[in-house]
């Protein structure tokens, strides 16, 4: 693709070390000896993971802690994870990150409920992810909104309801958008065009 | 819930409870997410669309009957039974159709096949007659009981919903590409007429009679009126139409009516605006109504809500036009130049909300033909059975009489039976439908009725619905 072809030729790229993580988030209090059980509650997606390129064991992972599945599966998903996990995706037009170029933001990812809150594991929980398009008429909106869903899709266990929105006035089309991202229909339809399965697959191919 | 029975009129039956208990599933699991299941009209057999395929389910043994396979190359997302047709002298017509409509733009019928006995005595034949048997076996595995016997191409993009007509007659799908598409069924002429030959009946013909694109989004859903007494009651609309009335579900947040007129064109007769979010399904009610009334429509979606629709009733629209038309009578004929018939458009109303119980998406409801009860299922797993309460059906009528609109915001006129939280665990609840039990733990096989809900887990679950 040629430069002036791009939607946003010059985007502020943050460095990784400036991007947040578990150690800069230190005092977070994370509880849960009630999610000990997860992983027996929250059997892998056996379907989702079959399209598309994702290690389905992620979202039990989390990289303060060793390999232990028991021992990581012992506290319960919040903010910072689901960051984690779509901060790597790849921007479909630069060789850098949504994380990088802050078109995600832990700030704009919300649990409800909470963590904290959560007593019964399988408690339906909405995963809210406002994005930042990098330029408001961003046309490549659809394509990341639909990539995060499929990233949190694939990754988290099946009582999450993830509501993947662009991030009030942040761009020219946004409820047309947040429509479409939020319609099951197109969004499984979308998925089986082989055009868009590649783009998405290629964005995920970053993420670990 | 306990204030709400103690105010039910003195008329209305003691309260009604209910109890919803999770029957054995259809076996086996499918494993991956499914969209619907469609139970046949007449037979225990129930169609369910997961994936590029459809799994027929047996009634009677709750198991695999067969699968229609190979005919989409994109996932099923919608099926329709054909109707019973042609019962000549008692005899229904033999053949089993099924249309699905798929994501890869078309919808398949399909038909099942009977010839099969010929074939498989053809190859018992070349078999003594010393053909490979490996190839022979190939050829048994890849026998497929269903045959894909029509495409439907037009569309432009998925196709989200297929319907047949109460007579069969007509078929309609819709799609992403805002259309809906009305197919006559041409193959076999005059299905009610006398049918000596019954050799020629299995003919597939069909013709494109309509594309309407009013619709500004997707339309997800498409489902014709029942032929239930009321739709041709006097309480229906003067007879300037076709007896068929099909009703369209679009992403542009309404639902709209279609009818054929007096020179054949289907026409938008409604649009039934009130929705704040994708209308995701409509449905009819299909029980008859007291005095032949024209049968309701619910229409539901992703605000959340379920809305009941009625057509305004014909007296009270004749008299307002007879004063403001001079005491013109209503019986416009076809012969009636255009320009001087009556508006084109019915008037319907939304007359009740029903009670907000889901938290997210409403994907289906389905409204029993037997008991007129509602179900409802949805994104956040639960599954509610809702039922019409005697004394608001008076309120309607009294409001009427004293020329008054009827309330349309209130809950009232339904309520809650009983809900059920995480009926597919936690994955989310694609599809509902009332049908009828035929398996042996019933005790009135082909009359007791059962819910059956469809998720993305895979699983296809019978409920037991018990009423006191």
């Amino acid at each position: 693709m040629a430069k002036s072809d791009l939607d946003n030729a010059n985007p502020t790229v943050l460095s990784v070390s400036q991007l947040p993580s578990r150690n800069l988030a230190k005092g977070h209090v994370r509880k849960g000896p009630d999610s000990k059980y997860d992983h027996i509650l929250f059997p892998k997606q056996w379907w989702a993971g079959s399209s598309l390129n994702t290690d389905p064991s992620v979202w039990t992972s989390d990289e303060d802690e060793d390999d232990d599945l028991t021992l990581a599966t012992e506290e319960p998903i919040d903010e910072q994870e689901i960051y984690d996990l779509l901060s790597t995706i790849s921007d479909p037009e630069h060789p850098v990150t949504l994380g990088q170029i802050a078109v995600v933001r832990l700030d704009d990812i919300h649990l409800s409920p909470s963590p904290a809150e959560r007593l019964d594991p399988n408690t339906l929980t909405n995963v809210e992810v406002d994005l930042t398009p990098t330029v408001n008429h961003c046309s490549l909106a659809t394509v990341i909104g639909l990539a995060v869903r499929v990233r949190l899709e694939n990754a988290l266990p099946p009582n999450y309801r993830i509501i993947v929105r662009m991030k009030d006035g942040s761009h020219a089309q946004d409820d047309q958008v947040n429509k479409q991202l939020g319609d099951k229909e197109r969004v499984a339809a979308a998925l089986e065009n082989d055009t868009l399965k590649g783009i998405i697959e290629k964005m995920l191919e970053t993420c670990v | 819930m306990a204030t709400e029975t103690t105010t039910a009129t003195p008329t209305a039956p003691s309260a009604t409870t209910a109890e919803i208990t999770p029957l054995p599933a259809f076996s086996p699991d499918l494993y991956q997410r499914a969209w619907a299941s469609i139970p046949h009209p007449s037979l225990p057999l129930i169609a369910t669309c997961h994936a590029h395929s459809v799994t027929v389910f047996s009634l009677s043994t709750l198991s695999k009957h067969s699968v229609l396979t190979g005919g989409h190359t994109r996932s099923v997302r919608s099926a329709a039974w054909q109707p019973p047709r042609g019962k000549v002298s008692g005899k229904e017509a033999k053949r089993l159709r099924l249309v699905t409509g798929s994501f890869d733009t078309t919808a398949g019928v399909w038909t099942w096949d009977q010839g099969r006995r010929e074939e498989s005595l053809e190859r018992e034949i070349r078999l003594q007659s010393g053909e490979n048997d490996q190839e022979a076996e190939e050829e048994e595995e890849a026998e497929d009981e269903w045959e894909l016997t029509l495409v439907l191409e037009g569309h432009e993009n998925e196709v989200k919903s297929v319907n047949y007509s109460p007579s069969g007659q007509y078929l309609a799908t819709c799609s992403r590409d805002k259309s809906v598409w009305i197919w006559e069924d041409v193959g076999n002429p005059n299905p009610s007429s006398e049918e000596e030959d019954e050799e020629e009946e299995d003919e597939d013909e069909w013709e494109t009679v309509a594309v309407l694109q009013e619709h500004d989004g997707d339309v997800k859903a498409v489902a014709w009126c029942p032929d239930v007494p009321g739709r041709k009651g006097k309480y229906a609309p003067p007879r300037r139409y076709g007896d068929d009335v099909l009703a369209s579900a679009s992403y542009d947040n309404t639902v709209r009516l279609w009818r054929e007129d007096g020179d054949g064109e289907w026409v938008c007769v409604a649009v039934l605006e009130g929705h704040e979010g994708t209308v995701w399904g409509v449905a009819w009610e299909g029980r008859p109504r007291e005095n032949d009334k024209f049968p309701r429509l619910l229409s539901w979606g992703a605000d959340e809500v379920i809305r009941v629709w009625s057509l305004k009733e014909p007296e009270e629209e004749e008299h307002g036009e007879g004063a403001a038309g001079g005491g013109g009578n209503n019986t416009w004929g076809f012969g009636v130049p255009n320009t001087m018939r009556r508006s084109l458009k019915e008037e319907w109303e939304c007359t009740a909300v029903l009670p907000k119980v889901h938290k997210g998406d409403i994907y289906s409801v389905a409204w029993s033909t037997e008991t007129g009860l509602l179900s409802s299922v949805g994104s956040d797993g639960v599954l509610a059975l809702y039922q019409e309460t005697a004394n608001t059906t008076e309120k309607n009528e009294e409001n009427e009489t004293n020329g008054e609109a009827p309330t349309t915001t209130s809950a009232g006129g339904w309520k809650v039976l009983t809900t059920v939280k995480g009926a597919h665990g936690p994955y989310e609840i694609n599809h509902i439908t009332w049908c009828k039990r035929y398996d042996a733990g019933s005790e009135r096989k082909g009359e007791e009725e059962m819910l059956v809900t469809t998720g993305d887990d895979g699983v296809v679950r019978p409920w037991q619905v018990r009423i006191q």
